[in-house]
């Protein structure tokens, strides 16, 4: 087998430590996804990404570093890609999802704090995490308060820069964004040494938006009746999205969509027509975070999408492509990036509205609301959330869970009496 | 007892990828996976494969010249998924 061993050992990694995360990747990727029977053969690919999550993508980074180019991390949807893209950079998204960087995290964070927050930290400080180790630049944002202090520890430990996100939505914070998105351009400017010009931004804005139309693509196929992908699999398909070379993720997941919609045609499902089909709302699932989409398919509903921001907040809604100054294309940046309906926001309506809309869309029999441990946002917008969905007619259960397998068999019994009820 | 599952390793991810390509186009059913901890210590694909096949897989193999790290067999017991 390949050894990336010399390679992680020069980006100063904890090898001994890094092992054990390696050695249980295996096993769990088998529990939970090659157990499904009757997946779409397009998910080799993602299998593919995934066995090699920190060997090829990782080689691929530090031959763009070697070349002197420059990696930049990121945290939030809300991060324009299109700046990194045209400053010749590679972006990398890098949210903790794993409970094996939660005890490291807790070195030097507070225990009851979220755990994609812990996970975030604890991945840095452990040295465990090679796109941690590759990154140049690690770019913040102000969006919860659990991100927006962790920054400042993880600045210990690596050079970041935070964007300051505004919390309402008024013409003032548009344009506030837009300022941001402008700094954020000089930054990459002077991180890299390359020019953002009108025409590197806008082919960089076509290629996100392509990104974008391959995501929804999926999505739309997940409409069908027979639903032709597990839940599962697409959550993979969405969190590799978000650090795989933008180019070849489009071909292979449009390549994936082709044979979806052959089995629509031919009424090859990845479930049967009778399990109940359910969308998740709620906060990001960052990989490998799989357990609510596997405790739910395992009861034996089918998640037909997501409402987070590593599902639709992350594709819906493009960039204005028809813009050719760069005032022009910032505006549009900034325009479609505010359209990002985030519980950080006051108030938040289009997020209700958005929930009850998708519901319909994807024609699911009832809604689980995921919340991260101690995510306040997300957590308090639940009751405006619930109410909405039941002047709707659509039943929603709200559960609070972390990464650990500490909750596991109470999860489990709840979801299967969700499911009871929706027969 | 589990079942038996059979896979492929190889020593670099570029002679797994030439017998994926050979295998598609010779339609054989095969799945990527994560090399399995009990049969190499390092990180990186395999390819599961059924043995049904094995004979002809290993024949497209030899034929094209693609270097492998042996054809392997591991009994999975089912166990409960632990989230990491």
């Amino acid at each position: 087998m390949a050894d990336y061993r010399e390679l992680w050992s020069n980006l100063g990694m904890d090898l001994e430590k890094h092992d054990l995360l390696c050695e249980a990747l295996p096993q769990l990727f088998g529990g939970v996804y090659l157990i499904q029977e009757n997946r779409p053969e397009g998910m080799n690919y993602y299998n593919f990404v995934v066995s090699e999550v920190h060997g090829l993508r990782i080689k691929e980074l530090d031959d763009h570093k070697k070349a002197g180019g420059k990696v930049v991390g990121t945290f939030c949807v809300f991060v324009p890609d299109e700046l990194i893209l045209a400053a010749g950079a590679i972006g990398v998204g890098l949210c903790g999802g794993s409970q094996f960087w939660i005890e490291d995290g807790e070195k030097v964070l507070p225990r009851n704090l979220c755990p994609l927050v812990k996970a975030i930290v604890g991945a840095k400080i452990s040295g465990t995490c090679p796109y941690f180790q590759s990154c140049d630049l690690l770019t913040g944002e102000t969006t919860c308060d659990g991100k927006k202090k962790a920054y400042e520890v993880l600045g210990e430990y690596a050079p970041v820069y935070v964007m300051d996100l505004p919390q309402m939505k008024r013409d003032k914070d548009y344009k506030k964004w837009e300022e941001e998105i402008y700094e954020y351009k000089a930054v990459l400017e002077g991180l890299t040494g390359n020019k953002i010009t009108e025409e590197k931004l806008g082919s960089a804005i076509k290629l996100c938006n392509t990104k974008r139309a391959a995501l929804q693509r999926l999505y739309n196929a997940r409409k069908a009746l027979n639903v032709p992908i597990s839940g599962k699999d697409a959550l993979l398909v969405s969190q590799i999205a978000f650090y795989d070379n933008p180019e070849r993720f489009i071909e292979m997941t449009n390549k994936l969509c082709d044979e979806l919609e052959d089995r629509i045609k031919k009424g090859i499902g990845a479930a049967s027509e009778k399990s109940p089909r359910i969308m998740i709302t709620g906060t990001p699932m960052a990989i490998p975070n799989w357990k609510m989409h596997h405790l739910i398919e395992e009861s034996g509903a089918v998640v037909v999408c997501e409402e987070t921001c590593t599902g639709t907040r992350y594709f819906e809604n493009e960039v204005d492509e028809t813009q050719t100054t760069m005032e022009g294309m910032i505006k549009a940046l900034a325009d479609r990036y505010m359209n990002i309906n985030c519980a950080c926001f006051t108030p938040n309506k289009g997020r209700e509205e958005d929930i009850v809309r998708l519901a319909k869309e994807y024609g699911a029999d009832g809604v689980v609301y995921c919340n991260l441990q101690f995510c306040h946002t997300y957590n308090i917008e639940y009751r405006q959330v619930e109410k909405a969905l039941k002047e709707a007619g659509i039943p929603v259960i709200f559960i609070e869970t972390d990464y650990s397998n500490d909750d596991t068999g109470q999860l489990k019994t709840r979801i299967e009496a969700f499911l009871e009820m929706l027969k | 007892m589990g079942e038996e599952s059979f896979y492929i390793l190889f020593p670099n991810v570029t002679e797994g990828l030439k017998l994926e390509k050979l295998l598609k186009e010779n339609a054989v059913k095969y799945t990527i996976v994560p090399t399995p901890r009990e049969l190499s210590k390092s990180c990186g694909i395999s390819i599961m494969y059924e043995f049904r096949d094995d004979s002809l897989i290993k024949r497209i193999a030899e034929e094209h010249g693609i270097r492998t790290e042996g054809f392997k067999s591991l009994i999975r017991k089912k166990a409960d998924v632990k989230f990491i």
